[in-house]
């Protein structure tokens, strides 16, 4: 229960700083759902954004860029995201 | 020339004779050959001459015909005199007496554990300047398709155990920007070319008196990261003598809430603008066989 409140809080600030850190226009924080595809079809993100999301997760969550070996994965969605911090920070 | 499949010139029989006259001669031998080979070419093979048009009509805009002809004869002999240095390099026939202005600032960095981007350009033999990055005793990431310069991997050993360049392709999962990030975080040094687009997002710069396309991701990537971009320009200077201008070190800021591509094109011309000037020095030493003016 514990981790599954930990997990929304999560998607709730990565929503949030990507609407704001990477100046999403046309969309809303509330408007973006957990298992919308962050690249390509689903909020477009291109792969410079991807540069703006790994200062994201250094900046606010401390992570490490060494930390993001399985890009592929953990760069799908907001749910994806929020999982991979979640393991990197909580667990 | 299409971007994607450049016309090669030379056949492995006439490779095998410059190397051979190499060996022979010395690199003034091979040299010689290129008077009558480049003349071939200038002669006969119309598309050669018109891919150096668009640079030489841009940097020399009151020469008559002939003259842009002569000077396209003389900007491939340049280019063939470093193709022959790149060879004598891997054959170890050489020992080039290489230059570089800069040197301090860019060790400083390098001492410091700083990451930077090296932004090269098709000035000069930037592959075999390579070669002397090695005194700085870092890892080289090159983001760029490993097929798309062989030249360069038949010029330093890429991607072996043993080597410290390393290729992050930009056709990998979000063009490679998540191991340009990591390469920066260790302090490593990722190279990326500043004056082609090579299909990436770009922005219109005055270059030469026109409008060029040159791409941003290099001051994207060095904003985002807070890491300097450290241009690196090169040119020949004597038959065995290089000199190498890493002097140029830009700090790229964005401000939020500004428009980025708008800011992004303000640093992209300040690169432009130092490589403009570069060529004023080293006119005969720009070898970009396209129009980037289109």
């Amino acid at each position: 229960m514990d981790k599954e409140i930990k997990l929304a809080e999560i998607r709730e600030k990565l929503k949030v700083l990507l609407v704001d850190q990477l100046s999403l226009e046309d969309i809303t924080p509330e408007e973006i759902e957990d298992d919308s595809e962050l690249f390509g079809e689903g909020l477009g993100l291109d792969s410079l954004d991807a540069v703006e999301i790994v200062v994201i997760l250094q900046r606010n969550f401390g992570m490490e860029v060494k930390d993001m070996e399985k890009s592929r994965e953990v760069f799908r969605t907001i749910g994806t995201l929020a999982d991979y911090v979640y393991s990197k920070t909580e667990a | 020339m299409p971007d994607t499949q450049p016309k090669r010139r030379g056949n492995r029989l006439g490779i095998w004779f410059f190397k051979a006259l190499m060996k022979l001669a010395g690199l003034r031998g091979a040299y010689a050959l290129l008077y009558p080979v480049c003349l071939h070419y200038a002669c006969f093979d119309r598309s050669a001459v018109r891919s150096a048009l668009p640079y030489l009509l841009r940097r020399f805009p009151d020469l008559n015909p002939l003259q842009r002809w002569w000077l396209a004869y003389q900007l491939f002999i340049s280019q063939g005199k470093n193709l022959i240095d790149r060879h004598a390099l891997v054959a170890g026939a050489v020992n080039f007496d290489t230059s570089i202005s800069g040197c301090k600032q860019v060790a400083a960095l390098s001492a410091a554990g700083q990451g930077f981007i090296l932004l090269t350009s098709h000035v000069g033999n930037w592959q075999t300047v390579m070669h002397s990055l090695e005194r700085l005793n870092k890892t080289v990431h090159l983001l760029m398709r490993p097929e798309e310069n062989l030249a360069l991997r038949a010029a330093v050993q890429v991607d072996t155990e043993a080597s410290r360049i390393k290729i992050i392709s930009p056709d990998q999962h979000l063009g490679g920007m998540v191991e340009v990030m990591q390469a920066l975080e260790q302090g490593d040094i990722v190279s990326m070319m500043g004056d082609r687009t090579y299909g990436a997002d770009s922005v219109e710069v005055n270059f030469l008196g026109e409008s060029a396309r040159f791409p941003y991701s290099a001051f994207h990537i060095a904003a985002s990261a807070g890491c300097p971009v450290v241009v690196l320009l090169s040119s020949k200077t004597g038959v065995n003598a290089y000199s190498v201008n890493m002097a140029d070190v830009l700090y790229p800021k964005l401000v939020r809430g500004q428009d980025r591509k708008v800011q992004l094109r303000d640093w992209v011309q300040q690169y432009a603008d130092i490589l403009e000037n570069y060529l004023l020095a080293y006119p005969l030493q720009y070898f970009i066989f396209h129009d980037i003016w289109a």
